[in-house]
């Protein structure tokens, strides 16, 4: 019998462990998470933030499910670390046998260096579900909140907050909000809509270098600029960075993320694997290395590893960019190369009222797009990214709502009947 | 499984099956009230796509790996072990709309909710096909996973 072991259960953790559970029945799985908590969607503690969603509601399984599936998940366990000759982990005083191996470790996030802002009790970051409980007993209608960084996680806790407090300031050192995902016309009328509808003020091209305390407590902080704004909350939510010390520890090879063969998902060490945000990705759209931090990357990433560690052949089948997020009701939807550069890429981009489409091209083949509100059917979009279809061998305008009657007969019948697209 | 397969040689662009469908999925049932006056609008889950010459209800494929699945960043999208249905469930749902963003078929709609065919769970036909005036709709079982 087979001994699996897989460190941190999110999105790559869980999808790991329930794609071996697929391929060997016998096997016997642990999940390890340094966490409280079973595993949880952690996009979803914005939504709890602001009170949408229940603790029960992030739960991605119910709690039974591990046991009726065979996968003993510990909680509170933090992994410091690898014996790679004894094939064993170590947390805390326990220590576990494996056969195989996979780091799943995820995240952290990536604090810039300020002045005064080490272990304050109001400076949190904004990237688990018990930061988030911290953060919401900490806040209420007289707080006056400042988050560095306007990225997605920056937005999102600046969208939790402005529902629960009395203002919120983001500082941001790109000229743009949402720089990883929007293009500076996108991002213009992105920041008006979310000013009105948030009220919350920006401070583009700017951050925090200082800040100001008493008693342990951060009471203002001090802008590049000069200004000082008031400061009951400091949210610090940057960026994030592969969490990869443990791969490190045990001497593999990391380089930004951990280096994993695209194909078997092994690390250095052929018993060891790695998936998700830890882990350095190739971009099926341009053949580049990069950490591609999203959810749907770490699921796919997951099953992929899953099923090499139990013998079989499962692969990413692909990997790029999606994402889709909301704020205040605006919808914003990207995939692939949004900021791809050079002669190579063309874009076609249509504009009207509040919706915004830009699609990006490499010569015939749709290689990106960014929806705001105007995501109907993106899903066909993504498909042709994913399929590298020739955009000439469809009929309609591509700049129209996606349809099914763009394909000929042939691909229309079989995907009526369902034959996988 | 038992999906719904549509004949585009058979579809004369009525919309008819977006009618009902917006009915049997809104508070009233009531084909009226439903399609004139509830507010919020009900949302059709199967859509007529093409025009008049040429036409065909899509409707979600309840596909054996579902990417919407896959994507989903909640777990509130589950395809149902026993009856291979794909749903959604809608309290733990955040209405992110992942699961749009790569349906490859476009049979998520956006709503507080993803919301997409749930094949009328309790109903032995659903309204779609059991109110198609052409026949071109089918409810049969031509394999897959459920
Ligand atoms: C606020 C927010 C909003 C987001 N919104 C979106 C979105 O809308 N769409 C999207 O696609 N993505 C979103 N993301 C990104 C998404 O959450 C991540 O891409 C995804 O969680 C990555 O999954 P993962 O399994 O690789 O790692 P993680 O989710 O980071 O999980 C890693 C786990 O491993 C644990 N761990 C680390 N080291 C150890 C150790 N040594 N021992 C034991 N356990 C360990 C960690 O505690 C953690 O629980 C968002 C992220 C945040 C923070
Ligand atoms: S919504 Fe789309 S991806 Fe999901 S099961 Fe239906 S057709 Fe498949
Ligand atoms: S909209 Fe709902 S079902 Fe779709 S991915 Fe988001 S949480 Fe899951």
């Amino acid at each position: 019998m087979m001994n699996y072991v897989i460190v941190g259960a999110s999105a790559a953790g869980l999808a790991c462990a329930e794609q071996i559970r697929k391929e060997d029945k016998d096997g016997r799985i642990i999940l390890l998470t340094k966490e409280e908590y079973l595993p949880y969607s952690r996009p979803s503690i914005s939504y709890y933030l602001k009170g949408k969603v229940t603790e029960k509601d992030m739960l991605l399984r119910k709690p039974s499910y591990y046991k009726q599936t065979g996968i003993e998940i510990v909680t509170g366990a933090e992994v410091t670390a690898i014996d790679r000759k004894k094939k064993t982990v170590r947390a805390g005083r326990k220590s576990y046998h494996y056969d195989k191996l996979c780091l799943c470790t995820g995240s952290k996030p990536f604090v810039p260096p300020m002045k005064n802002t080490q272990s304050k009790e109001n400076a949190l970051t904004f990237l688990d579900l018990a930061c988030t409980k911290a953060l919401k007993k900490k806040a209420n209608k007289d707080t006056r909140a400042v988050v560095i960084g306007a990225g997605l996680i920056g937005m999102k806790a600046a969208e939790g907050l402005s529902k629960i407090c009395k203002s919120v300031d983001v500082a941001e050192l790109s000229e743009r909000v949402l720089p990883s995902i929007l293009d500076a016309k996108s991002s213009k009328s992105v920041k008006k809509f979310i000013e009105t509808e948030g009220h919350i003020t920006f401070h583009l091209g700017d951050t925090v270098t200082e800040a100001k305390s008493k008693g342990g407590k951060i009471t203002s902080v001090v802008l590049k600029s000069g200004k000082e704004l008031p400061c009951d909350l400091l949210v610090l939510a940057v960026g994030v960075r592969p969490e990869t010390s443990l791969a490190e520890k045990a001497g593999l090879e990391v380089n930004r993320g951990i280096i994993i063969d695209p194909g078997t998902m092994r690390t250095s060490d052929s018993d060891i694997y790695a998936a998700g945000d830890c882990a350095v990705s190739v971009d099926m759209l341009d053949g580049s290395k990069k950490i591609i931090a999203l959810w749907v990357n770490a699921v796919r990433q997951g099953k992929a590893a899953g099923s090499q560690m139990a013998g079989g052949e499962g692969a990413t089948g692909g990997t790029f960019a999606v994402n889709a997020i909301d704020f205040y009701g605006m919808r914003i939807c990207t995939c692939g190369l949004i900021n791809a550069a050079g002669d190579k890429y063309s874009d076609r981009v249509i504009q009207s009222g509040e919706s915004y489409k830009r699609l990006i091209f490499e010569g015939n083949r749709l290689v990106g797009f960014v929806l705001i509100n105007s995501s109907e059917n993106a899903g066909i979009y993504t498909n042709l990214i994913e399929n590298k279809t020739d955009v000439t061998t469809l009929s309609g305008d591509i700049l129209g709502t996606p349809s099914l009657m763009w394909f000929d007969k042939e691909t229309r019948k079989s995907r009526l009947k369902g034959e996988s697209a | 499984m038992k999906r719904v397969y549509a004949k585009e040689e058979l579809c004369l662009n009525c919309r008819l099956c977006e009618v009902y469908c917006k009915t049997a999925h809104s508070q009233s049932k009531d084909i009226i009230k439903a399609n004139k006056y509830e507010d919020p609008e009900p949302v059709s889950r199967v859509t007529v796509c093409g025009d008049k010459m040429l036409s065909a209800a899509v409707n979600c494929r309840h596909c054996d790996n579902p990417k919407c699945v896959e994507a989903c960043i909640t777990g509130a999208m589950q395809k149902d072990k026993k009856t291979g249905i794909v749903r959604v469930d809608e309290e733990k749902c955040i209405g992110c709309m992942t699961c749009l963003a790569v349906c490859p078929f476009g049979c998520i709609k956006t709503g507080k909710f993803a919301v997409k065919c749930d094949l009328c769970c309790t109903e032995d036909e659903p309204a779609c096909v059991k109110n198609c005036p052409n026949r071109a709709l089918v409810y049969a079982d031509f394999g897959g996973k459920g």
